[in-house]
C-alpha cells in the first residue's frame, strides 16, 4: 500500500457545507479502493492561473491518503466523474515525501513566521536599497 | 564581495549568481507554495532559466519539476491568456 497526494479543485461556488459534503464523498471513494484519508487540507478558494471548464476560480482540497496501487487508475476514473470536482492531479509519495507532509503542520506554522519576519524586512530594507540608487544616479 | 548582494538585494537579484534555494537552505521546494515559485517564471509564464536566475543545477531540476506540477493543477500559467 503506498502514500498519494490528491489535489483536487472544487467548483467556486460552494460554500463550506457542500464542501463537506463532498469530502466525505470523496473520503468515501478512497476508502472503496481500500484506503484511508491521513490528513486533508483546505486550500480555500483560488484564482485559477487558466479557465477550468469555464471556470476562474476553484476551491482546493488538498488530500493526503493511502490507497492500493492497481485501483489509482480506478480511483482516478472515478474522480473525473465526480460532478463536484473540476480538476485533479494524484501524485504518489515516496517515504520521505509523506514524512515531510505529516509534518508540515508545524513546518506551516513555523513558514508562517518566517514569512511575518521577511514582510517586516524588505520594508526596512526599501529605503536603503533607494538611498543606494540614488547614490548610483548621482 | 559575496556580502554585498544582501544590501540591495532587489537590484542585483537577476544579476547576483547565488542559488536562492541554497541561500534559503531549502532541500525541497513545494509546488503549491506559488510566492516562491511566481519570481521564477518569466512574464509569459516561461521558466526562467538558471543561467539567468543564478540557481544551482539540483534547485534547478526541483523547481521545474514544481512549476510542472503547479501547471498542471491551475496555480501556474502555461502561456498568459489575453
Ligand atoms: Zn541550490
Amino acid at each position: 500500500m503506498r502514500s498519494y497526494q490528491s489535489v483536487l479543485i472544487l467548483k467556486p461556488d460552494f460554500d463550506e457545507a457542500q464542501v463537506d459534503e463532498a469530502l466525505a464523498g470523496i473520503t468515501e471513494l478512497i476508502q472503496g479502493y481500500g484506503g484511508a484519508c491521513l490528513k486533508v487540507d483546505k486550500w480555500g478558494k483560488k484564482r485559477l492561473a487558466y479557465r477550468v471548464k469555464k471556470n476562474r476560480f476553484g476551491y482546493y482540497l488538498n488530500i493526503y491518503h493511502t490507497c492500493e496501487n492497481e485501483q489509482v487508475p480506478a480511483l482516478e476514473a472515478k474522480y473525473k466523474l465526480f460532478a463536484p470536482i473540476i480538476k485533479f492531479m494524484v501524485l504518489r509519495l515516496d517515504d520521505k515525501e509523506l514524512e515531510r507532509a505529516m509534518g508540515s503542520g508545524e513546518a506551516e506554522e513555523k513558514a508562517e513566521e518566517g514569512e511575518n519576519k521577511e514582510a517586516a524586512t524588505p520594508e526596512a530594507a526599501t529605503p536603503k536599497a533607494e538611498a543606494v540608487a540614488e547614490k548610483t544616479e548621482d | 564581495m559575496g556580502t554585498m548582494g544582501t544590501t540591495n538585494k532587489k537590484r542585483s537579484f537577476f544579476s547576483q549568481k547565488i542559488c536562492r534555494f541554497c541561500a534559503d537552505k531549502a532541500e525541497y521546494i513545494d509546488f503549491h507554495d506559488v510566492k516562491a515559485l511566481k519570481p521564477l517564471i518569466s512574464e509569459r509564464g516561461k521558466i526562467v532559466p538558471s543561467r539567468i536566475s543564478g540557481n544551482c543545477a539540483k534547485h534547478q531540476r526541483q523547481l521545474t519539476n514544481a512549476i510542472k506540477r503547479a501547471r498542471n493543477i491551475a496555480l501556474l500559467p502555461f502561456a498568459v491568456e489575453h
